[in-house]
């Protein structure tokens, strides 16, 4: 073995308990899950002295966790959509036609990137019932979307590295202000799209504040929602309560698994820009 | 008129975002501006102007006094803890050994779920009976008895900034790893040709040039602590007493709740103002220390 070598597999032996205590939370729920009541009370941290499947098939019967997956998809759907949507429309004049309006409008949503959601939060719940737009799924959509700020602004970043030649060549050819968006710009736009995209869906999906002041009915609970509400319900029954945390861990962990790479890589594009 | 009708078209794609932009944020942040000097209630349409009445209220209101005491404390223990493991953890993954990915992999995915869902866990592991996972291991190590992770005042704040540092190390980690990447393979070469060993190269070529990472990294947890909500709120309810309730819980509880509309609106001015003030001065001060780094 080379000295190099040796090295390595040393810092493979030091990580290795540092990853297991990363872990421990996620294993303690998972093995919990196949436990009775007594058994998950008594020995948390063993393995189930005998394995039990019923509160996954509980969780499903008990509980409106599908529906409750379903409001959480059509969400953010609908709000990632719209927000990345309206992120790109508003960066392309302020960065093809730096008109003096657009030079306002960058200045106008600049001024507003630091104001903290909570900040306004009391008027926002009296805008939003003068609006008619609690307890409405469509209502929250509609929140969500200032999130196109955000959008904005990654998305003119990376516009300016597009060369202008190309938008000007399709004038010439006679395409329209709404053809060039569309058939030229967007396509270039794919890369800030898939961080853009990630990092709304992340934030929608997991979101808890809004959801809680927004939508009073069950029928129109969003996961993490449907999660806080259980918490109340299932006080003493720990293993059917962390069932349900492991069912709604399996949708993330897939999305995790197949966007590891581009949610590293809009990390990454995020703090080289920013 | 072709080109007056071309900017008509551009400004038809600003149109949406100003307008979101306008009525969700700029009007409710000047609509809480103006709340905070009156004692307006929610529903009554008479209301009077008060002055700086809410203002002064805000600093005789223990919870509102508390609130900004944990959230001040929470961001600032947060964001150095998660600083001083996220810097040498990059280090660490950047190194090629043989469960690399693995470990990657398993230091960033707690940043991905909820923070709701990552408390509860938690709530299960901090448990202050007996039984508690945490409280078994402490008993079966150095048999000491049951503690009350989340309702002593000193613990559970500890606990919560514990939990949320567990929670977004990895992802800072792999924000200090996009940085180490791109620094050139020569300089270490050179480096170590020079006779520098290990910890001079880390100290006269790796920190300074991750100094503009550190910027953004605790840019981003300061900004991410302030408005801390989720993790004290499910790990602890706010208490015991007040001593973790967060700046968000106590908006909503004297706004929402208690229909304080004035208070808690000059509660939010005083939040956007601290967020603004903090952000500002540490970007400020972090850049002009890259400069002098450089």
């Amino acid at each position: 073995m080379t000295k190099s070598n040796k090295r390595l597999w040393i810092l493979d032996v030091l990580m290795l308990p540092a990853g297991i205590i990363a872990f421990f939370p996620f294993y303690l729920i998972i093995i919990n899950t196949f436990k009775t009541m007594q058994d998950a009370a008594k020995k948390p941290l063993s393995l189930p002295s005998k394995w039990i499947f019923t509160n996954y098939v509980q969780v499903f019967e008990e509980t409106s966790i599908l529906r409750s997956f379903g409001n959480s998809l059509t969400i953010t759907i609908f709000a990632v959509l719209l927000i990345v949507l309206i992120g790109a429309m508003g960066a392309y004049p302020v960065v093809f036609n730096m008109g003096r309006f657009s030079r306002f409008a960058t200045i106008y949503l600049l001024a507003g990137f630091m104001i903290p959601f909570q900040a306004t939060l009391i008027p926002l719940f009296q805008l939003m019932s003068d609006l008619h737009l609690i307890d409405k799924l469509y209502g929250l959509i509609i929140l969500y979307m200032s999130g196109s700020v955000f959008v904005f602004f990654l998305m003119s970043g990376y516009m300016k590295t597009i060369p202008r030649e190309l938008s000007e060549a399709a004038v010439i050819d006679g395409c329209s202000v709404w053809g060039i968006f569309w058939r030229i710009i967007l396509p270039l736009l794919k890369p800030i799209t898939i961080t853009s995209v990630i990092f709304q869906t992340m934030w929608i999906w997991n979101d808890f504040l809004a959801p809680m002041l927004f939508l009073n009915s069950s029928s129109k609970s969003t996961l993490v929602l449907e999660i806080y509400k259980a918490k109340g319900e299932f006080t003493v029954n720990w293993p059917m309560f962390m069932t349900l945390t492991v069912i709604t861990l399996v949708p993330i962990f897939l999305f995790f698994i197949f966007m590891q790479k581009h949610i590293v890589k809009g990390i990454a594009a995020g703090a080289v820009k920013g | 008129m072709t080109k007056f009708v071309r900017q008509l078209q551009f400004l038809l794609f600003l149109l949406p975002i100003l307008v979101i932009y306008s009525l969700f944020t700029i009007f409710p942040l000047v609509k809480a501006f103006f709340l905070s000097f009156t004692n307006f209630n929610g529903y009554s349409k008479v209301f009077d102007f008060v002055g700086m009445k809410n203002y002064v209220r805000i600093f005789a209101d223990d919870a509102i006094i508390s609130a900004i005491s944990y959230t001040l404390f929470f961001t600032f223990a947060k964001a150095l803890l998660v600083t001083v493991l996220a810097i040498p953890l990059a280090m660490i993954l950047d190194q090629k050994f043989f469960t690399r990915n693995l470990h990657r992999a398993i230091f960033f995915f707690p940043s991905i779920p909820s923070g709701l869902l990552l408390a509860y866990i938690w709530g299960f592991i901090l448990a202050p009976m007996g039984s508690g996972v945490f409280n078994t291991i402490l008993k079966g190590l150095f048999n000491i008895g049951p503690q009350p992770w989340l309702a002593d005042p000193l613990l559970a704040k500890l606990s919560t900034i514990v939990v949320a540092t567990w929670a977004i190390t990895g992802w800072h980690a792999v924000l200090y790893l996009a940085f180490l990447q791109s620094i050139p393979k020569d300089y270490y070469e050179a480096a170590s040709i020079d006779g520098a060993n290990r910890l001079q190269q880390i100290r006269f070529i790796t920190l300074p040039l991750l100094a503009p990472a550190m910027t953004i990294s605790i840019m981003l947890l300061i900004t991410g602590g302030l408005k801390v909500f989720e993790i004290p709120f499910a790990l602890t309810k706010g208490g015991p007493g007040f001593e973790t309730y967060s700046i968000t819980q106590v908006i909503m509880l004297r706004g929402i709740s208690e229909t304080q509309y004035g208070l808690a609106s000059a509660m939010s001015v005083v939040f956007f103002l601290i967020v603004l003030a903090i952000a500002v001065f540490q970007v400020t001060v972090m850049q002009r220390r890259e400069q002098s780094m450089q």
